[in-house]
């Protein structure tokens, strides 16, 4: 009965209704992206992480995998001591360095992984095969880039020498495979050939060099506890479990979770003051009304719970409306943000969560009760006898 | 390889200045001040391995860092070398990574920037501006993503002033009857509510311009405090004002005027509910 009569209220005025469905419905709709926002980044990177299998990465000491140009040496001692561990099950080296394919003088330049190719974690190949000694996989824009296809040659340099004009170290390598990598841009330039070949450019001064060493551990080992041996046991290198990545990654994105967290809150005060707004001019224009009720014998409790109700229809109508506006508004921001340069493909920020919807709703639920409230409250006060005096004046 | 980025992973020891040996010096970065408790005078080690032997050096001065967007979120310490020093550390001999040509005007740029590319071997020249083109590509996103939660909360302001504007003409309409009843013309009360709706809408700028102010200011704050640096993340300009107020005014005119026709389309005496 008191649902029917909140529902009632607010049909009497449908323009009103429909302008304050709208407003709560954009608000809701900014206060779920901006929940996604604040998880979404989190939770792809660790999937990212995660779904490759490796639990530990490590990088030369005081840098994350790839965020420098420096390099570890005494790889293969580095790569024995991890092998002899006995959680370890598998160990991926990766060394990373430019390439340049020559083209005219300025050339092609292409971001090059060393890898060893029967347990690499850093591509999915697409087509054809994995890398052998003088073969390369590449990304899509690489081979768009070269104009080259499956099982075509390519030349790639390892450096640009100024002085004499002339590219260095220069190799013909086959394209064996195309694939998908993880960890770099869609729209990067990237080729993947084995480690041997990245280590031998220059005359071997790149010998027994490696960026990073990813790590899959053996079902059921504790990665905090095998990062802890090797840290103790490797001193040159920093050893990172998913979890200290995700939390090193957090930090340096606290702008956006921090963004998303005033906007959120802005999305939700909005919220709140269009329903207390509606509901105080809602409950003046039937005071009258209300007074009656009362009059009548309709007990205190009921008109709070009444108006209370009306409250909560117009935040759970709205912030139906805001879930499906949210989940539109939510692609299109990705779609912009998802333009950063070298931003991995399998990155998302708005990551969609069950939780998130139920706990953008449920903000919003307890904000439209709380908006009704005071209202109700003040109108449950009334002193029933002036008021229908006034109201038979007016 | 970039000495500057390789010069981040450095350890350092604070010991006692020799007063013999003629140690070169070295500016670091301020926060350094802070972290490692290092003051001007001191002496620190640094090596391009944790456990390699090291070059002893001697706090100069500290740098604080430049207002660059691009480094906003790096923690890592930057340190300042003379260049010699830097190469002899680095083993990296004669070579310098980029030379930085400052010219007397844009036609001294462009004569230079011909020069080099056509006689120089060895060396690009490219103008800073193209550069900074291309390494501002992170910053154009943050800009389009930025405008876009712009254009959502013009929306939603746009629906909640049309809501007020309307309940409030819901609320007079018996005082907007008794008038049309006295002879005023719609065309008078559609103008005196758009007037109205205007005057709400610019007063809610005016005090909305003030919080954004207060706003900026603490977030100039937080954000300068959290990441340790003197960009402006926050800057309310004139142009933001005038853009922000415009937008208001035009806004209280539509919401004005869509909730006068509600009210002016009806007759005087059913708005008195008879």
């Amino acid at each position: 009965m008191r649902a029917l009569l909140a529902l009632a209220s607010l049909i009497r005025h449908p323009a009103r209704t429909a302008l304050a469905v709208a407003g709560i419905a954009v608000s809701s709709a900014m206060l779920l992206d901006m929940v996604m926002l604040a998880s979404g980044m989190r939770l792809s990177f660790r999937e990212l992480l995660d779904a490759r299998g490796f639990q530990i990465r490590l990088s030369p000491k005081g840098t994350l995998p790839f965020d420098t140009e420096a390099t570890v040496g005494d790889g293969r001692a580095t790569l024995e001591a991890l092998q002899r561990h006995p959680a370890v099950q598998a160990v991926a080296p990766n060394l990373g360095t430019q390439l340049i394919a020559p083209r005219g003088e300025v050339g092609v330049t292409l971001a090059a992984l060393g890898v060893e190719p029967a347990v690499q974690g850093d591509y999915t190949l697409l087509e054809g095969t994995q890398p052998a000694r003088g073969e390369v996989v590449a990304s899509r824009a690489a081979l768009r880039a070269l104009d080259r296809r499956l099982g075509d040659t390519l030349t790639l340099a390892s450096d640009w020498d100024t002085q004499l004009r002339l590219f260095r170290s220069t190799q013909v390598y086959r394209v064996a495979g195309v694939a998908r990598f993880h960890y770099l841009g869609a729209d990067q330039n990237v080729v993947a050939l084995p480690l041997a070949d990245v280590q031998a450019l220059d005359d071997g001064a790149r010998d027994d060099r490696l960026s990073s060493i990813m790590v899959r551990l053996r079902p059921n080992a504790n990665a905090a506890d095998v990062a802890r041996d090797l840290t103790a046991q490797l001193p040159r290198v920093s050893v990172l479990t998913t979890a200290d990545a995700v939390a090193q990654a957090d930090e340096r994105l606290a702008y956006f979770r921090n963004l998303a967290f005033i906007l959120g809150s802005v999305s939700l005060a909005v919220g709140f003051l269009l329903v207390t707004t509606l509901m105080t001019v809602s409950v003046n224009e039937r005071i009258g009304e209300i007074a009656v009720q009362r009059a009548l014998g309709v007990q205190a409790s009921r008109i709070v719970q009444q108006i209370v109700a009306e409250g909560l229809v117009l935040s759970l109508v709205g912030g139906a409306l805001g879930l499906g506006l949210g989940l539109l508004t939510a692609r299109y921001l990705e779609s912009i943000l998802g333009d950063f340069p070298g931003l991995p493909p399998d990155i998302s920020f708005f990551v969609f969560q069950p939780q998130d919807a139920l706990s953008a709703m449920g903000m919003l639920v307890v904000a439209g009760a709380l908006a009704g409230i005071l209202p109700s409250w003040r109108a449950a006060r009334l002193p029933i006898a002036a008021t229908l005096r006034e109201e038979a004046v007016a | 390889m970039r000495p500057l980025t390789l010069i981040t992973l450095l350890m350092f020891l604070a010991a006692p200045a020799s007063a013999q040996a003629p140690l070169s010096t070295i500016a670091l970065d301020e926060r350094l001040r802070a972290d490692a408790g290092l003051r001007v005078g001191d002496t620190v080690t640094l090596s391009t391995t944790p456990d390699g032997a090291g070059t002893r050096m001697v706090v100069a001065a500290f740098t604080r860092r430049t207002a660059d967007p691009s480094e906003v979120a790096r923690s890592e310490y930057k340190v300042r070398l003379h260049l010699d020093d830097l190469q002899a550390l680095l083993g990296y001999g004669d070579r310098v990574d980029r030379f930085a040509v400052v010219t007397r005007d844009s036609a001294a740029t462009e004569r230079t920037l011909s020069a080099v590319n056509a006689q120089a071997f060895g060396f690009r020249a490219h103008r800073s501006r193209d550069i900074a083109v291309e390494t501002g590509r992170t910053f154009a996103v943050i800009n389009r993503f930025h405008r876009a939660i712009g254009v959502i909360t013009i929306l939603a302001s746009a629906i909640f002033l049309l809501c007020i504007m309307l309940l409030r003409v819901e609320e007079r309409r018996r005082e907007i009857a008794t008038l049309r009843l006295i002879g005023l013309s719609r065309r008078t009360v559609v103008q005196a509510i758009v007037v109205e709706a205007t005057a709400i809408a610019l007063l809610g700028a005016v005090l909305g311009t003030g919080l954004g102010w207060v706003s900026s200011l603490a977030v100039n704050r937080f954000y300068q405090g959290l990441y340790r640096t003197p960009l402006v993340f926050s800057l309310v300009t004139p142009d933001v004002v005038l853009l922000a107020v415009s937008l208001s005014a035009v806004l209280g005119v539509a919401a004005g005027w869509l909730a006068a026709q509600r009210l002016v389309q009806r007759a005087p005496l059913a708005l008195l509910g008879r």
